[in-house]
């Protein structure tokens, strides 16, 4: 459900939209005399994009998303091609758990703005943001976070990071030197800065990390001095650069990059090495990842290639710092410097 | 002096408490009675869940044991049917399948044998090797409750509940037929094993929905000052099901449903909505606040069962075009069976907070729908200033009721009053619901597997512990003691509707009646 185009999109307007919309959503419910509709929201979540974003949807990945963190989304559009320099239409996206009668709604924003208004819409968002509650901002628009943006983009940028409680960012289309200068600059800004390349190693490190659980074992950690990572694709990516640093933070181990053919670009395995054994974590088809050790230890996952909405549900789920990434974050820097 | 110069184990430096799950140690899980329904509905599919979540350990191992001789391939093939058939709402993966059924071990043997309990410790001292399982046993009694005792003996006995790890063991309920048998139980377990070793398992325990109720209850700060006698009316606690003994006629008889349902679930159930709030939030500390509001229990005199417990058999019925069976009418049932297949009891808590304050509590077979959940009922504001009229005169609005739904639509809803919109003061109930499955997209963990890793994990928190069950036996000795005395008048219910006339009569005492839930 969703109303016809707001313009100027001046906050006022826009919340008196939504209100017309949950009142027509409400009608619905008394016409079949029984509460049809929950309406959820447990953030903003802002997501900037632009006519580069291709297939992406905003509004169906907040659509997915709701079922684990309900939002008020603002989807904000970044188009050359806007009739209006600013302007705004609000809709409702609902899903009805099986089986049952009611739906749950949330409420979302689409903002479409020229690039030259893009530095004059804080305004018109810190006037849409859900009260009392944590403002997520997403930013998808690569343009705006390229060194090399254009004053316009690094303005449109900032007045969003200026409201922003964290930030979420995808490094992976870029090399792994940039992502660092980036993510670094965003930092700047004093606000909890993610990457979404970070959380795609979560099902990387838990296995690994899991096998050092054990008190018993024979080799623990510590004795692991070099690791290899294997990845595919013309330049050293994120989150190879971020494996590395991960597992070499806590006793400085030495690691080794090595770029391979494969039939996935990314990471594509990490080796731990120790005098008595060598532990093996690879991507072994599209869809399957062996973890072996020497030692005689293996054990079979399966591999799914982590789609937008799954990276994002995790992400939304860390409320505060992330210790882990800031003390991996520091180390790849440590590795790109001692490369060079 | 060796030991002391021994270096601690290194702590993990891999590990991410915010994005990974938590830590479980390498260990061997036994499971006695393997080739049972429990094993093979609910205990295999949760491990191999664990398993296919990454959840466990890699270096674990399990072995199953019962009469029935299998090798471990022929028992593999056995639970591979099974998962694949019980899993819930998971995919089953062939080849997550063949890495987990890698750990996967038989040992036939008779729980009555000594000589089953030598193959088991092989068997067990084998895999410590070569799966890594640093000594840590879980043992998991799937077997019939009369072989509890005997099974801890032997354990004992073979030396097989201490080694270089830690021994823990499961034991299912029920955990005695009564009081007595209960203590027995206990006094014969506690030869051999101490009480931080024994997981008694209640599932209920395990649902995500009755773990929130300690989150909403003790995370919140506005629903606590409310949580006493001089706000709360009164709490009704449901646990009904729509389908009948199925085929377990002949266990359910000698049970019934006060046994089944009330002494454990329902009794442990309520014991988390009343009890005061633990000084931190740790296995010990949360029992033992579970526990001293079981003893807290008033126990009913026996000449006063009549009057605050009631209980109820189903009779046939028609239901939705279908010729339904009553309880006597059900396979391996006797005809003239004296069993309760509905029981509803009226409890006072003799504490401060609840004194004077009645929790209802009732259970039944073949009821109207699936449902548990827990009411409380808030009193009513001190002046009537929107009383309702009826066609019996005035009626005092309760508006107030919070209800917590453990299944099947878990999640939490208050209702309130609100006045109606256009002119004049007509006011009407609305409701805010909290949808546990809706707000939390994704997949919850059964109750077995969350409990499961509990025990791994070494947290008793959700099970329970000697003290707890001993008071929820004291609670309902009393009404066993008269209703085994009794000759009742059954089938007093049709299959198909809410119980007794008699359990809204008790009710009825109070001032009360039951919500149709």
């Amino acid at each position: 459900m969703s109303s016809t185009v707001i313009y100027p999109a001046q906050p006022e307007q826009i919340l008196k939209g939504l209100g017309k919309l949950w009142t027509s959503l409400g009608q619905e419910e008394k016409q079949q005399g029984k509460p049809t509709v929950l309406r959820a929201c447990a953030m903003t979540l802002i997501v900037a994009t632009d006519e580069s974003d291709g297939a992406f949807s905003a509004s169906q990945t907040i659509a997915e998303l709701m079922r684990e963190h309900p939002s008020r989304g603002i989807v904000l559009t970044i188009s050359q091609v806007a009739e209006h320099e600013l302007e705004a239409r609000v809709l409702a996206q609902c899903w009805k758990p099986f089986g049952k009668a009611q739906q749950i709604c949330c409420e979302q924003i689409e903002i479409t703005a020229r690039p030259e208004a893009w530095p004059n819409v804080g305004p018109t968002l810190i006037g849409l943001t859900a009260a009392d509650l944590p403002v997520i901002f997403w930013c998808r628009h690569r343009a705006a976070l390229e060194p090399t943006a254009s004053a316009e983009n690094k303005a449109g940028l900032q007045a969003i990071m200026s409201i922003a409680t964290k930030a979420v960012v995808d490094m992976q289309s870029f090399s792994a030197a940039d992502a660092l200068k980036i993510l670094a600059k965003l930092q700047l800004q004093g606000k909890t800065v993610a990457d979404l390349e970070w959380t795609r190693l979560t099902r990387w490190r838990a296995p690994i990390a899991q096998i050092f659980d054990n008190p018993a074992r024979q080799n623990p950690f510590s004795r692991f001095k070099s690791i290899e990572i294997a990845y595919s694709g013309d330049q050293l990516p994120p989150c190879a650069l971020y494996a590395g640093a991960w597992f070499s933070a806590p006793y400085k181990a030495a690691v080794l990059f090595v770029q391979e053919d494969s039939f996935a670009s990314g990471l594509h395995r990490i080796t731990l090495k120790a005098d008595s054994e060598q532990i093996v974590f690879e991507r072994t088809a599209k869809d399957a990842m062996s973890l072996h050790s020497t030692n005689g230890q293996q054990r079979c996952y399966t591999y799914a290639e982590r789609s937008d909405k799954d990276l994002m549900t995790e992400e939304l789920t860390i409320g505060g710092n992330d210790h882990a990434f800031e003390v991996t974050f520091a180390r790849a820097r440590e590795i790109l410097n001692e490369q060079r | 002096m060796s030991a002391l110069l021994q270096a601690a184990p290194e702590v993990n430096p891999l590990q991410d408490p915010l994005r990974f799950e938590r830590r479980v140690p390498p260990c061997a899980v036994v499971i006695f009675g393997a080739s049972g329904d429990l094993s093979k509905r609910k205990l295999l599919p949760s491990l191999y869940r664990l398993f296919y979540e990454r959840r466990i350990s890699p270096d674990f191992a399990v072995i199953g044991s019962s009469r029935t001789p299998m090798s471990d391939d022929q028992f593999r093939e056995r639970m591979k049917e099974s998962v694949s058939k019980f899993l819930e709402d998971a995919p089953f993966d062939e080849d997550v399948w063949n890495s987990f059924a890698k750990s996967l071990f038989y040992v036939a043997g008779d729980l009555n044998v000594p000589s089953s309990y030598d193959e088991l410790k092989k068997k067990l001292d084998e895999v410590e090797q070569t799966h890594h399982t640093a000594g840590n046993v879980l043992f998991y009694l799937s077997t019939q409750p009369s072989h509890y005792a005997e099974a801890i003996q032997e354990l004992g006995a073979h030396c097989l509940h201490k080694g270089n790890g830690w021994r823990r063991v499961i034991i299912e309920k029920p955990f005695g037929h009564d009081l007595t048998s209960a203590r027995k139980l206990n006094e014969e377990i506690h030869k051999v094993l101490d009480e931080s070793a024994i997981y008694r398992i209640d599932h209920y325990l395990g649902k995500e929905t009755v773990q929130n109720i300690l989150a909403f209850r003790f995370g919140n700060g506005i629903f606590e000052p409310l949580w006493n006698r001089r706000y709360v009316d009164h709490i009704q606690i449901t646990a009904a099901e729509s389908i009948g003994v199925e085929g377990r006629g002949g266990y359910y008889q000698e049970a019934g449903a006060l046994r089944d349902m009330i002494q454990n679930h329902l009794s442990q159930v309520m014991a988390t909505v009343m009890m005061e709030p633990p000084t931190v939030f740790d296995a010990n500390n949360v029992r033992d606040e579970r526990a001293k509001l079981l003893r807290a229990v008033r126990v009913m005199k026996h000449e006063d069962v009549a009057k605050w417990a009631v209980a109820g058999q189903y009779g046939p019925a028609v239901v939705g075009g279908q010729q339904l069976p009553g309880f006597r009418q059900e396979p391996s049932v006797d005809t003239d069976s004296q069993t309760d297949t509905y029981a509803a009891v009226t409890l006072f808590i003799d504490n401060w907070r609840w004194a004077g304050t009645p929790v209802y509590i009732r259970t039944g077979k073949r009821m109207p729908k699936r449902v548990t959940d827990i009411a409380i009922q808030f009193k009513a504001p001190p002046l009537g200033l929107f009383q309702q009229e009826t066609k019996t005169g005035l009626r005092e609005v309760r508006p107030n009721l919070l209800v917590m739904r453990i299944q099947p639509e878990e999640g939490i809803s208050l209702r309130f009053l609100s006045k109606s919109p256009g002119s004049g003061m007509r006011v009407r109930p609305v409701s805010m619901d909290f949808n546990y499955g809706s707000s939390f997209g994704e997949r919850s963990p059964t109750a077995y597997e969350t409990l499961l890793l509990d025990a791994m994990i070494g947290d008793p928190t959700l099970y329970t512990r000697q003290d707890m069950v001993d008071a929820s036996w004291q609670i309902v000795q009393p009404i066993l003691d008269v209703w085994g005395n009794s000759k009742f008048f059954f089938p007093n219910y049709p299959a198909g509707t809410w119980g007794p006339k008699a359990s809204d009569d008790m009710l009825a005492q109070q001032g009360h009646v039951w919500r149709i839930p």
